[in-house]
């Protein structure tokens, strides 16, 4: 660098900037490549969006059918179906439905839901999800997209943490069949 | 723009996290020189003071430096390629067929891997050639020359267990050939010089022992990844650990 004001690179700067540069693009396309390589691109886990029959299928009240295969129940209430995912929404174990107690009861920490997936007692923060659900147009049956979940914000009442009912029957998370 | 540089890089240098990892100035003396190997655990490993004479590369060919670090390449793409492979003889090819297809950089991480292999083995040979013709084994070195004959056959068996890993024909049949020459092991091998007088079988010799049985199958998969990716590499470790100590104890060779 001279003083009378037209900057000037030297010899000295320009291979500075060049091998600071080389390394640092060297080190930049690295980690983006580590980086692209820790994200799969083909999973071999179960598929998040499938079928499971048609709504005929599913009587008045809880069907504990899919829930080890696909980690879902299947409700019918007055109003139609909805699938709920049987993941506690404390730390992630698998409640147990007591039909007796009309209640799930998680196993781990003892959260306790009602059959709509309302939190009644326990450390649960936030309420059951449900997954979307649509009828196949072509065979009638019910396509579940797993990782697709209505997660509503609770109130908290003196009966643990709830949310209206109406609010959670909306599409796509509920078929009035 | 330069005083921001120094003023951000002298709060660094002179914060407690700083001074606690480096311990020592940087004012340019033969005292901070030689603190900087001192204070530094892999520098220590290197000699203080190394004569001008004895690392011009047309002396070193500098082979060892280059198959120390075609060794850093291979242990990083390989970790990586352990995030992928499972060394299961129902999906290893599959595996392997998926790095090349559809993981992002597969190809790039499988290839830098291979091709650092091949590297290796040529500059460990290049490297030891040249120990050679410039007699750098002769005491007091030959203690030295004797460990890297040790890191010459750790390299060989890490190329020839990696081979096994792709779980193809070509690994398949390399495999069953060169164990096959360890049935020739004499008294210890079936097929070797009073291997059969002392009681040795297709399923007690030391073939059965490195195959984990008579064929090339699925325990012998799996011994060689562990022997791949976890004992090989660890003696490796070892073993240049010591090599370099040995050469700041012994001094470099080469004209004075």
């Amino acid at each position: 660098m001279n003083n009378n004001g037209d900057e000037q690179i030297t010899r000295r700067d320009f291979f500075s900037i060049v091998g600071w540069g080389g390394m640092a693009a060297t080190l930049g396309g690295s980690a983006f490549s580590f980086y692209k390589f820790y994200f799969p691109n083909v999973l071999y886990e179960s598929q998040k969006v499938f079928k499971i029959g048609k709504p005929s299928d599913y009587p008045m009240g809880l069907s504990e059918k899919w829930k080890k295969e696909r980690q879902i129940w299947v409700v019918r209430n007055e109003g139609g179906l909805y699938a709920m995912i049987s993941i506690c929404r404390h730390l992630g174990c698998t409640p147990n439905w007591f039909d007796d107690k009309k209640k799930f009861l998680c196993p781990c920490h003892g959260s306790i839901y009602d059959i709509a997936g309302n939190v009644l007692g326990g450390p649960a923060p936030k309420l059951l999800w449900r997954a979307a659900i649509k009828i196949d147009p072509v065979d009638g049956q019910i396509i579940v997209d797993f990782n697709h979940r209505q997660d509503p914000d609770p109130i908290s009442t003196e009966n643990g943490l709830m949310v209206e009912e109406a609010s959670r029957e909306v599409e796509p998370f509920f078929l009035k069949v | 723009m330069s005083n921001l540089w120094k003023k951000i890089s002298d709060g660094f240098t002179s914060s407690p996290v700083y001074k606690a990892i480096f311990r020592h100035g940087y004012d340019d003396t033969p005292r901070t020189r030689a603190l900087t190997t001192f204070s530094n655990v892999l520098y220590h490993l290197h000699p203080v003071k190394t004569r001008r004479e004895s690392i011009k590369i047309r002396y070193t060919w500098c082979m060892g430096g280059t198959s120390l670090l075609l060794f850093a390449i291979l242990t990083v793409t390989g970790v990586l390629l352990m995030f992928y492979y499972v060394p299961d003889a129902r999906r290893a090819y599959n595996d392997i067929k998926d790095i090349m297809t559809v993981v992002s950089f597969g190809p790039t991480f499988r290839n830098v891997h291979r091709l650092a292999a091949h590297g290796m083995v040529f500059t460990v040979w290049v490297h030891m050639t040249r120990v050679f013709l410039t007699g750098a084994y002769k005491p007091p070195r030959e203690f030295n020359w004797i460990v890297g004959v040790l890191l010459l056959a750790l390299t060989l068996l890490l190329s020839w267990t990696g081979y096994l890993l792709p779980w193809d024909q070509l690994a398949l049949w390399a495999i069953t050939v060169g164990t096959k020459m360890a049935a020739a092991t004499p008294l210890f091998g079936v097929e070797g010089p009073f291997g059969a007088q002392l009681g040795m079988r297709p399923d007690n010799d030391v073939k059965f022992m490195l195959l984990g049985g008579t064929e090339v199958g699925q325990n012998a998969l799996l011994r060689f990844y562990v022997l791949h990716c976890v004992v090989l590499p660890l003696l490796v470790v070892v073993f240049l650990a010591v090599h370099f100590w040995r050469v700041r104890k012994d001094g470099f060779s080469g004209p004075l």
